[in-house]
């Protein structure tokens, strides 16, 4: 603010000095220059009335000549001052509306209503370095969250659609190079309610600039870095960096778990998936991808991880990329020189007997071609294709591709699931050292609640601040197990499923329903979506709580809206 | 030399010498004291506050401070000066009034003694 100020009186100085002697000689001249009052007496201006008839002069607003009619001398040293007054004014107006248009001025303007902006947040935010594809999904989420965001991108063409989302919370926009320290310090990585820094620009090297001077600049502020080459990543782990998101990686992992694992890729889908558009056909889904012969177009980042991942003994991977020689590979991999897009190349991959076929190039019209000639010479293949442009999602989902692999959309997923659900990472990670017994009867048991649905997963805290009846319960020397509070056979539609507890930074997966609760505990549970679950209502309610664990009877509206409703 | 740095001392002093030649004289008497040396005081005074409008040195930021003390003096001194003077109260300027305007001169008599020393000591650090 004071920088405005500032600039705009050195801006000022020379029209208001000019100003200010127009009118000092106007008014000096008109107490020279006598007068004649009504009595033709000799009569003189006094300071006051000077200065009086040149202000209004000088503004043109021109009362006429007062107190008495001036003299042809006055009018003279009159017509002077008019002249005189009008050039200073126009000359000071030009300057300011010259001011108002300077860049440097904007910029100060726009710099002032950023600090003002950052200055005012009173909750935690994120700085979110790079408005790409990924950072608009990721600031989409957070904003839906209700979390505040800062962005930083270099581009302010990208940065202005911000303004045309319907974003709830609406984030603040710093159009800079992320890699500048001076940019984080402006973005307030130092201000204490920074939750984080997030790093999703499409160059590796700039995430790694960010993350290297965020934990320079806050050793404590977590970092998280989006990374598509393993040697950054390592770097970037290397002094710190808090998760660094590889999407081929993350996606050859999650190809791996579907063409094994099919039921637990079910389930880790639902909850990294909440909020998005349908990626995966359905029945592939439950089924799981065919063993055989896999067709991979493209040995890019994501065609070598996927090759890293696949597991030889169980089928055979083809790899066809059309720079063949390029490539270093050992002997044992199938490669086949060709783009894939024409049958001829499919066909020498053998499309025939195959069961599944990747186009992972870098072109999306390359791998829709391939896709659907892939599809004409073996209409029982199952598809997966990978999208770069995120406006050619639909044009996927037209061509029946079973399988769509979106980097920006996995960065985004692991990055919200990362901040805004800390349980459910541990409960994927952890899930999976799950049997497919154990699976599948989680699936059973999370179908039965929600009929199908894919579920929503709500967090408890057990402390004051978050279930403050549950907690004063507990301290009364009340025991709490977990069944209490998921199951109960007054309330069905509020059922749950717990899925991990996190106790003094243990994490238990599927804990035992019996299991007592203590203070601090943390529930991860999942319940059907838009369905208040018995947690949230237990949570504040200590009528709630003694009417289902003890069995008193309390009038609570809510108990007896619920089961009238069920009864009907 | 700096033409800049001429024009801004010569401003500063003459804000001085003409604050001085307004106060000079016998302190009540309206004789002693003419409008005109007011008037020329205050408008020099307004062009050096302006002329200090963005320098953020400390030096500068106290000068600019003493400046707009003299503005508002001087201000005062005239505002009450054409208060005493209108004609609804008599239009002739009593000793009082008249003790009240050379003082307010007065104390922006100190305030443009302060900007000369603080000129002057800028000076001398210039030359160390």
């Amino acid at each position: 603010m004071s920088d405005i100020f500032f600039l705009v009186l050195r801006r000022l100085r020379t029209p208001l000095i000019l100003l200010i002697v127009v009118y000092a000689i106007a008014t000096f001249g008109m107490t020279l220059i006598p007068g004649l009052d009504p009595d033709g007496q000799p009569w003189k201006m006094s300071f006051f009335h000077a200065f009086y008839f040149v202000s209004f002069m000088g503004t043109t607003i021109g009362f006429g000549e007062i107190p008495y009619p001036f003299t042809d001398a006055q009018r003279v040293w009159v017509l002077i001052c008019i002249y005189t007054s009008v050039i200073a004014w126009l000359y000071a107006i030009g300057n300011m509306l010259r001011l108002l248009q300077d860049e440097t001025f904007q910029n100060a303007l726009a710099r002032g209503s950023f600090e003002r902006s950052i200055r005012r947040i009173d909750q935690t935010f994120y700085i979110i370095c790079g408005y790409g594809e990924t950072g608009l999904l990721i600031n989409r989420g957070l904003s839906e969250l209700g979390l505040q965001t800062v962005v930083i991108d270099y581009n302010a063409e990208s940065t202005l659609s911000i303004e045309l989302q319907d974003l709830a919370t609406v984030p603040i926009v710093l159009n800079a190079d992320a890699t500048e320290p001076q940019s984080l310090i402006a973005a307030g990585i130092n201000n204490s309610h920074c939750g984080g820094v997030i790093a999703v620009t499409a160059h590796d090297h700039v995430n790694l600039e960010v993350a290297v001077a965020s934990k320079l600049l806050e050793p404590q502020t977590p970092v998280i870095c989006r990374s598509e080459i393993e040697d950054e990543a390592e770097n970037m782990a290397s002094f710190g960096t808090n998760k660094t998101i590889n999407p081929y990686l993350i996606f050859a992992q999650r190809l791996n778990l579907l063409a094994h694992k099919p039921s637990l890729h079910r389930v880790q889908n639902w909850f990294i998936n909440q909020h998005n558009a349908k990626h995966i056909n359905e029945e592939i889904a439950q089924q799981g991808l065919p063993k055989g012969r896999w067709v991979l177009c493209g040995y890019g980042r994501l065609g070598k991880a996927i090759q890293a991942s696949f597991d030889s003994d169980e089928g055979e991977l083809i790899i066809v990329d059309a720079n063949y020689q390029d490539q270093e590979t050992d002997a044992s991999t199938n490669l086949i020189q060709g783009r894939g897009t024409e049958a001829d190349t499919l066909n020498q991959a053998g499309i025939k007997d195959a069961s599944v076929i990747i186009a992972a190039t870098n072109d999306d019209a390359n791998n829709l071609s391939i896709l659907i000639t892939a599809r004409q010479l073996n209409s029982k293949l199952v598809t997966i294709g990978r999208v770069c442009k995120p406006g050619d999602h639909s044009l996927f989902i037209k061509a029946g591709c079973d399988y769509i692999i979106r980097s920006s959309q996995i960065v985004a997923n692991e990055v919200l699931t990362y901040i805004s659900r800390p349980l459910v990472t541990n409960f994927l990670r952890y899930s999976n050292t799950l049997s497919q017994l154990e699976t599948e009867d989680l699936i059973h048991r999370i179908s039965k609640v929600t009929g199908d649905k894919p579920p929503v997963t709500w967090r408890l805290i057990l402390n004051k601040k978050n279930a403050p009846a549950l907690a004063r319960y507990i301290e009364s020397g009340g025991s709490l197990s977990i069944d209490n509070i998921t199951h109960n056979e007054q309330l069905p539609k509020a059922d749950c499923i717990p899925l991990l507890l996190l106790r003094n930074n243990l994490s238990q997966l599927l804990p035992d329903k019996e299991t007592p609760l203590q203070l601090d505990d943390e529930l991860l549970v999942c319940g059907k979506r838009y369905n208040i679950n018995l947690i949230q209502l237990m949570s504040h309610n200590e009528e709630l709580i003694d009417s289902l664990i003890n069995q008193n009877t309390h009038q609570i509206p809510l108990v007896r809206w619920l089961s009238r409703r069920q009864k009907n | 030399m700096n033409t800049e740095k001429v024009i801004f001392a010569f401003f500063i002093i003459l804000a001085l010498s003409l604050n001085f030649g307004f106060f000079i004289g016998e302190f009540t008497n309206p004789d002693h004291h003419h409008p005109y040396e007011l008037f020329g005081a205050l408008v020099v005074s307004l062009i050096c506050t302006i002329m200090k409008f963005g320098d953020r040195t400390q030096f500068g930021s106290t000068v600019l401070a003493s400046s707009l003390v003299v503005d508002i003096q001087l201000i005062a001194a005239a505002l009450t000066w054409g208060y005493a003077t209108q004609g609804a109260i008599g239009g002739e300027i009593n000793p009082r009034t008249m003790a009240s305007i050379v003082s307010l001169a007065g104390g922006a008599l100190i305030a443009n003694l302060l900007s000369v020393i603080l000129l002057i000591i800028e000076t001398g650090q210039i030359r160390r």
